[in-house]
C-alpha cells in the first residue's frame, strides 16, 4: 500500500476523492464547499481531483455547502463536505435538516475556536455545537486515523440501518496541518470497501417530498427511530471495522482507544490529539512509576456509555481534559462521563488547550500530579496558562 | 528524554537511502524563517528525506496571522516508532535559521548546547563561533547560491530547498534521498542549488560543550492582564513593535491626474473641482485662476481634453469638468494677489487674444508692467470676433477681460503693428511678446471663388457679432472645424432657409468639437462629407456649387487618409458660401535679420528679448492651447529676462499620470454624469441668445476621484489591518515602529495617493 507525505486535510479530500469515484457506477459524487481556516486545504484538493461523475460546487456559503449535499445526497450521490469554526455555527440549520431527513452526508471539521474573540487555532467548541443534531461525531488523532474514518464514515453514514450524516472532528492545525506518513489504498480495494450508495428515500423519476409537516406522534417516532439508529451505529461500526480489516489489512482505531489502562489507577481521558499525547504522556510517568493510563473517546456520538462504563471500573482517579467549555457548566466530555466512573471515584475536569492552547506531556503530568491530592471531584479546573 | 540510537534503519528500505551515521532518536527540529521565505517547505522536505530513510516522521508550520516577513516556525519531528506527541516543539535538537536576522534569544530558547545550529548568513563561519561556541554550527550563505540559482524572484529569494542540502551535509544524510525527495516533489530544478550548498556549508565543531539538560531558558515575555471582554475594546495597535520584521512601508505621494496631464492650459483640474466640493466656488477660482485668466471663456468653448481622459468614463462616464468650470466661473468674484518681484519690468504684449490675455494677465501677476496692444477696438482677439454670442455671450467675456483689467493691464486698442512697429516696441520694453493669432484664411482656389456671396466665414462671424446680418435661401458652409460649425449655426440664426455643411473627409474626423457638430445638427444643419467644392456658379452672384464627391485615398502624414477628388460631380443650389478652411501662421512681422527659435526671436548669434505665443507660433487652434501657451511663454520670457536666483517658475513634474488600472472603481458608487442644461427654442430665427445653460448645481463635482491626489477619505486608515494609521491636521501619519508593510492601504486606496517603498 503506497504510502503519502501529507497533511491530515490533504489526507481526508483525498479519502473523500477514493470514496467518490468508488460510486461511480451508482449515482455518483457531489460536494459543495465554501473555504474557511483551517478547512479550506481540505477544500482546495478535493476541487483539485478529477473524479468521473461528481460536481464539487464552490458556493457562495456554508449553509449552501451543505445545501448542496443535502440535495446529492438525496438523489443517491455520495456527498462529503468540510468546514470549521463559524462556518459550521453558519451551516448548522442545514446540518440539522441533512440529519433530520437522515441523509448521508459525511463532513471532516477541522475544529477551532467559535469566534470572536477571533482565534484560529484548535478547540472542539464548534463540532460540539452540533452535539444534539444527530449526527454521528468521531475525533480522530492522527493523519492515518483521518484517512480511514472518512471510508468509514461513508460505510456506516449509508448503512441501512444507520443512515444518519457522519461529522469527522481533527484539530485545526495542530492535525489538520500536520504531515505525516498516511497508507493510502488503491481504487480498487476501496471499491470493495465502499459499494454503490443507496439511500431507501433517493429522489428518482417520481417526484416526491421529504421532511413533510408531522404531528407530535409522529415527530416522536421519527426522533425515537432516529435515536436507535444513532445508538445502534456502534454495533455496526464493528461490522466496518471487520470489512475494512479484511480489505485493507488493517483494523481502524476502536471506538474508545485505551492505552496501558488495565492496571492503571490513574485514567487520563481525552478527545483528538491531546489524546495521542496524553499516550506519551503515560509512557513517561509509567518510567516515573506513576501507574497511569488513557482512554481517548474517538466516537463521540453516539455516546459510547456502556463501553466507557466497563472501561472505567476500577478506576478511582480520572482526570476528563476537555479541549471545550460549555459555559455555565464546564466541560462536555466530563458531563458525559461523570455518571459512568465508578461510584466513590474522583472524577475531575480540566479545562485545556481551548483557543488553540498547546497541550504538552509536561501539562498532562502537572494533571496527574494535581489529580493524585484530590479526594473529592470539584469544580472544572480552567487551565489558563497554556500558550 | 530518553534517546535510542537509529543505527537499526528499518530493513525494508533501500539501504542506498539509509543513514550513514548515527542520530539520537527521537528528533525533534525547528525552523525559523520569515514568512515566505519558505520555511514550512523547508521542515517538509527535511521531514521527506528521512522518511525516505525508513523513518516515522511529523511536520508542520506553526501558523498564525504573520504575512509576508514576519518570523515564522516549522517543526520536524524524527523517530523509528510511530509519533505520538501532537505539539510544539520546545527543545529542538536541530535548529534551522533561514535568516540571520533572526538570530536572538527568542530563537535560541529551549535549544541545548551541543545541538545543531544551521544558519543562512553571509557572516563568516569564525565570527558566528565566537557568538555560538556551544552549538555545532553550521554556516551557509543559502540565498547566494538561491539567488545564483535562479530559485525564487529577484526580490524574494527562496532558499529552502539550498538549505536542505547542506543539512544533509551536517547530518551526514545521504544526497540519493534528498535527490529521491526533490524528484517526487517536482523540485529537480533545485537540486544543483541543493548540491552546492551541499559541499559549500562550513561545519565548526562544538568548542565550548556546556552540560546536556542545560537549555537556554525561554525569554519570559511579558503578558498583559487579560481585561474583561466587555472592557477589552481597544486592541491596537499591537503590543509588539515591526522592529526589523518589515521591509517596505507606505507614504503618501501625489500623482499627476489625466486630466491635468491633458490640460492644454495647464489647469489644475483636480485642484478646483476637490476645492469646489470641500470649499465652494471662491476656492475653487483661487486654483483656477492660478493658470487660467479666461474661465468664463473655457467653460464654454473649450474641447475639454480633459474629459476625454478623465478615469471616471471607465466607470460611468467622464466628470463634466467643462461645465463645473463654468460654475465657478459664474459664482466666484476672486482676484489673486500680484507677486512683489526684485526687479519690475516692462513688457508689451501683441494682440489681445487668449494667447495675449494670458501671458499678459500671468506677467502682471507676477508683479510686471505690461501693456497690451490690439489692433482692433476692443480686446479679446478671436474670442470676441470669431465665437458667436450663443456659445460666448459678451459678458462672459468681459467678466474675464475684467478682471484682468482690474488686475492692471493696460490695454492700447486701435493698435496695428508692423515691422517698425515691433522694432519699435523692442527697443521701448524689456520684453515684447507677440500673440498676434493666425494669419490670413485660406483661400479655396477654385473657379468663381470671387462671385459675390462666396465670403471667408471669420469675416461673417466677425460681421455678425456687429450686429445680426439676414442671409436668404440655402447657405453652404465649407470646412469641419470649430469655424464652420460657428459660421453653420450662425446662419441658421440669421434667416437661412437651409444651412449644408460641405466637408471633405467623415463626420468623426472633423476638427470641430464633437458636441457642436451634433448640436449643430440637432438645430437643423445638413452635413454632406465627402465632398468637395470644385467650382461656384453665378453670374456676378453665387447661385450654386459643383460638388465632387470625395474618395479615401492612402494614409497621409498625420495617419488620416488623404482626400481623392474624383470626377463624379453634381450640382447644388446656394445663396450663400462661407469659406471656413483654416488659417494660415505667417508673421510678416519680422525684421528680415530676425529669426525665430523655440519661440524667441533671434538675430545673428544673439537672443532678443521678443518671444512668440499662441497659435501664431503653435496653430494649435483652441483657446486653451493658447492660454497654456501663452503663461508657458511669459514664465519662459521671465526666466530669460528675470537673473535674480529668486527666478522660479517651474511648473510641477510629477513621476507618473494615474491610469485606470491605479483606480479601485469599486470604493465608487455609479453615479451617471450632470449634463448641462439646454435651452429649448422654438425658432433660433436671430436668436443668439446662449443654449447651453450649463450644471444646476455642483453636485458633478462629487463625481471627481481625484486621480492621484489625497482626499483625506479615511480608506488607508479603516483598512489598516493593524490600525497604525492616524489623523493629523494636515493629513495622516503612519506609525511605522508598527506598521507591519502589508501595502493593503496602498492597494485600497482609491485614487492611487499611496505608494509603498523599500525600507
Amino acid at each position: 500500500m503506497p504510502v503519502e507525505l501529507i497533511s491530515a486535510n490533504q489526507a481526508a479530500a483525498l479519502s473523500a476523492t477514493l470514496a467518490g469515484r468508488a460510486n461511480r457506477t451508482g449515482r455518483g459524487f457531489c460536494s459543495g464547499v465554501y473555504p474557511i481556516t483551517p478547512a479550506t486545504e481540505c477544500m482546495e484538493y478535493l476541487c483539485a481531483q478529477e473524479i468521473e461523475k461528481s460536481r464539487v460546487v464552490r458556493v457562495e456559503s456554508e449553509h449552501s455547502a451543505m445545501g448542496v449535499c443535502i440535495g446529492g445526497a438525496a438523489t443517491g450521490a455520495r456527498t462529503f463536505t468540510t468546514t470549521s469554526s463559524n462556518g459550521l455555527a453558519y451551516m448548522a440549520e442545514n446540518c440539522i435538516t441533512a440529519a433530520s431527513l437522515r441523509l448521508p452526508v459525511v463532513m471532516v471539521v477541522a475544529n477551532r475556536t467559535m469566534g470572536p474573540p477571533w482565534n484560529i487555532w484548535a478547540d472542539h467548541g464548534d463540532s460540539l455545537m452540533m452535539r444534539d443534531s444527530g449526527w454521528i461525531q468521531f475525533y480522530c488523532a492522527d493523519n492515518q486515523e483521518v484517512f480511514d474514518t472518512v471510508l468509514c464514515a461513508f460505510r456506516l453514514a449509508e448503512d441501512p440501518q444507520v443512515l444518519t450524516p457522519f461529522m469527522i472532528c481533527m484539530d485545526g492545525f495542530t492535525l489538520s496541518h500536520t504531515i505525516a506518513q498516511t497508507k493510502v489504498p488503491e481504487q480498487k480495494e476501496v471499491d470493495r470497501f465502499l459499494p454503490p450508495t443507496s439511500i431507501p428515500h433517493q429522489l428518482g423519476r417520481i417526484p416526491h417530498a421529504l421532511g413533510q409537516i408531522e404531528l407530535s406522534s409522529q415527530v416522536a417516532a421519527h426522533r425515537a427511530q432516529h435515536h436507535n439508529a444513532l445508538l445502534g451505529a456502534e454495533k455496526v461500526y464493528k461490522t466496518v471495522q471487520d470489512s475494512f480489516e479484511q480489505i485493507f489489512n488493517r483494523r481502524p482505531a476502536e471506538p474508545v482507544v485505551a492505552y496501558r489502562l488495565e492496571d492503571a489507577e490513574t485514567v487520563i481521558i481525552s478527545m483528538g490529539t491531546i489524546g495521542a499525547t496524553a499516550e506519551q504522556a503515560v509512557d513517561k510517568l509509567r518510567q516515573q512509576g506513576v501507574k497511569a493510563g488513557s482512554l481517548r473517546v474517538r466516537m463521540f456520538r453516539p455516546f459510547p456509555a456502556d463501553r466507557l462504563r466497563s472501561l472505567l471500573r476500577g478506576k478511582m482517579f480520572v482526570a476528563v481534559i476537555d479541549r471545550d467549555i460549555s459555559l455555565g457548566f464546564g466541560g462536555i466530555l466530563w458531563g458525559e462521563l461523570r455518571g459512568l466512573a465508578e461510584p466513590g471515584a474522583v472524577v475531575q475536569n480540566y479545562i485545556a488547550g481551548i483557543g488553540g492552547g498547546d497541550v504538552r506531556p509536561g501539562h498532562i503530568r502537572d494533571i496527574v500530579a494535581e489529580l493524585k491530592h484530590r479526594s473529592v471531584s470539584a469544580a472544572p479546573v480552567i487551565m489558563e496558562e497554556l500558550l | 528524554m530518553e534517546k535510542r540510537r537509529a543505527e537499526g534503519v528499518h530493513a525494508e528500505e533501500d539501504s542506498a537511502a539509509g543513514l550513514h551515521g548515527t542520530i539520537q532518536m527521537p528528533l525533534e527540529i525547528r525552523v525559523h524563517g520569515r514568512g515566505g521565505q519558505g520555511g514550512v517547505t523547508c521542515a517538509k522536505l527535511i521531514a521527506a528525506v528521512y522518511a525516505r530513510t525508513g523513518l516515522y516522521v511529523q511536520t508542520f508550520g506553526d501558523y498564525g496571522a504573520e504575512r509576508s516577513g514576519a518570523p515564522v516556525r516549522a517543526f520536524t519531528r524524527v523517530d523509528h516508532l510511530p509519533i505520538k506527541n501532537r505539539n510544539k516543539v520546545y527543545h529542538p535538537d536541530h535548529l534551522l535559521v533561514l535568516d540571520s536576522g533572526l538570530l536572538g534569544p527568542l530563537v535560541l530558547e529551549g535549544v541545548s548546547s551541543g545541538s545543531v545550529l544551521l544558519v543562512n548568513s553571509t557572516d563568516s563561519a569564525e565570527s558566528l563561533a565566537d557568538q555560538f561556541p556551544s552549538f555545532k554550527l553550521g554556516v551557509i550563505d543559502a540565498t547566494a547560491i538561491a539567488r545564483e540559482h535562479g530559485i525564487g524572484t529577484s526580490a524574494v529569494v527562496i532558499i529552502n530547498t539550498t538549505i536542505v542540502g547542506s543539512y544533509a551535509r551536517m547530518l551526514d544524510l545521504p544526497m540519493a534521498a534528498v535527490e529521491y525527495v526533490y524528484s517526487s516533489l517536482g523540485l529537480s530544478d533545485d537540486l544543483a542549488a541543493a548540491h552546492e550548498a551541499y559541499d559549500s556549508v562550513v561545519i565548526l565543531p562544538v568548542r565550548q560543550p556546556g552540560g546536556k539538560g542545560n537549555p537556554i531558558a525561554p525569554v519570559q515575555v511579558p503578558i498583559p492582564p487579560v481585561l474583561p471582554q466587555t472592557e477589552h475594546c481597544l486592541d491596537i495597535p499591537t503590543t509588539l513593535q515591526t522592529g526589523t520584521w518589515s521591509s517596505q512601508t507606505p507614504s503618501y505621494q501625489e500623482y499627476e491626474a489625466p486630466c491635468n496631464r491633458a490640460c492644454p492650459a495647464g489647469n489644475d483640474v483636480v485642484g478646483f473641482i476637490q476645492a469646489l466640493k470641500n470649499d465652494g466656488p471662491e476656492a475653487a477660482a483661487e486654483v483656477l485662476l492660478k493658470t487660467q485668466p479666461l474661465p468664463s471663456v473655457c467653460g464654454r468653448v473649450c474641447p475639454a481634453p480633459c474629459m476625454t481622459e478623465c478615469n471616471r468614463k471607465f466607470l460611468d462616464g467622464a466628470v463634466n469638468i467643462r461645465s463645473l468650470e463654468r460654475w465657478i466661473s459664474g459664482r466666484a468674484q476672486v482676484q489673486l494677489e500680484k507677486k512683489q518681484p526684485l526687479l519690475k519690468k516692462d513688457f508689451a504684449v501683441v494682440g489681445s487674444g487668449p494667447a495675449g490675455l494670458s501671458a499678459a494677465y500671468h506677467l502682471t501677476l507676477e508683479g510686471h508692467r505690461v501693456v497690451v496692444y490690439e489692433k482692433m477696438a476692443m480686446a479679446g482677439g478671436v474670442l470676441r470676433y470669431g465665437i458667436p454670442r450663443y456659445r460666448l455671450p459678451d459678458d462672459m467675456l468681459h467678466r474675464d477681460l475684467d478682471r484682468i483689467i482690474a488686475l492692471g493691464v493696460t490695454f492700447r486698442y486701435n493698435h496695428p503693428l508692423d515691422r517698425a512697429g515691433l522694432l519699435k516696441l523692442h527697443d521701448e520694453y524689456d520684453g515684447v511678446i507677440v500673440c498676434k493669432g493666425f494669419g490670413d484664411a485660406y483661400a479655396i482656389g477654385v473657379a468663381g471663388e470671387d462671385l459675390g456671396g462666396v465670403e471667408q466665414g471669420l469675416d461673417y462671424l466677425a460681421g455678425s457679432k456687429e450686429s445680426i446680418r439676414q442671409l436668404g435661401g440655402t447657405v453652404l458652409v465649407v470646412g469641419g472645424g470649430n469655424t464652420a460649425i460657428d459660421c453653420a449655426r450662425s446662419a441658421l440664426r440669421s434667416g437661412a432657409s437651409s444651412v449644408k455643411l460641405i466637408y471633405r473627409r467623415s463626420r468623426e474626423e472633423m476638427p470641430a468639437i464633437a458636441e457642436e457638430v451634433e448640436e449643430a445638427c440637432r438645430e437643423g444643419v445638413q452635413v454632406l462629407t465627402w465632398r468637395q467644392p470644385v467650382g461656384f456658379v453665378g453670374n456676378k452672384t453665387v447661385c450654386g456649387v459643383v460638388l465632387a464627391e470625395v474618395d479615401p485615398g492612402p494614409p497621409g502624414k498625420d495617419g488620416r487618409r488623404t482626400p481623392v477628388i474624383t470626377d463624379r460631380t453634381f450640382e447644388l443650389d446656394c445663396n450663400t458660401v462661407l469659406l471656413a478652411l483654416g488659417q494660415d501662421r505667417k508673421l510678416n512681422l519680422l525684421p528680415d535679420s530676425w529669426r525665430i527659435e523655440e519661440a524667441r526671436a533671434w538675430e545673428e548669434e544673439n537672443p532678443l528679448n521678443v518671444w512668440f505665443a499662441g497659435d501664431c507660433r503653435t496653430g494649435d487652434g483652441t483657446v486653451a492651447h493658447a492660454i497654456g501657451h501663452g503663461r508657458m511663454t511669459a514664465y519662459s520670457a521671465l526666466a530669460d529676462i528675470d537673473t535674480s536666483p529668486a527666478a522660479g517658475y517651474a511648473e510641477k513634474v510629477y513621476k507618473s499620470v494615474v491610469a485606470p488600472a491605479h483606480i479601485r472603481f469599486s470604493h465608487f458608487p455609479v453615479i451617471p454624469p450632470h449634463s448641462d442644461r439646454h435651452r429649448s427654442v422654438s425658432s433660433y430665427q436671430n436668436n443668439f441668445e446662449e443654449v447651453n445653460l450649463g450644471l444646476s448645481g455642483q453636485e458633478e463635482a462629487e463625481r471627481c476621484f481625484s486621480c492621484g491626489r489625497c482626499t483625506f477619505c479615511d480608506t488607508c486608515l479603516v483598512y489598516c489591518p493593524d490600525g497604525v494609521i492616524y489623523r493629523t491636521e494636515t493629513g495622516y501619519r503612519i506609525d511605522e515602529a508598527y506598521c507591519k508593510g502589508c501595502g493593503i492601504c496602498v492597494v485600497e486606496c482609491p485614487r492611487r495617493a499611496m505608494e509603498m517603498h523599500e525600507k
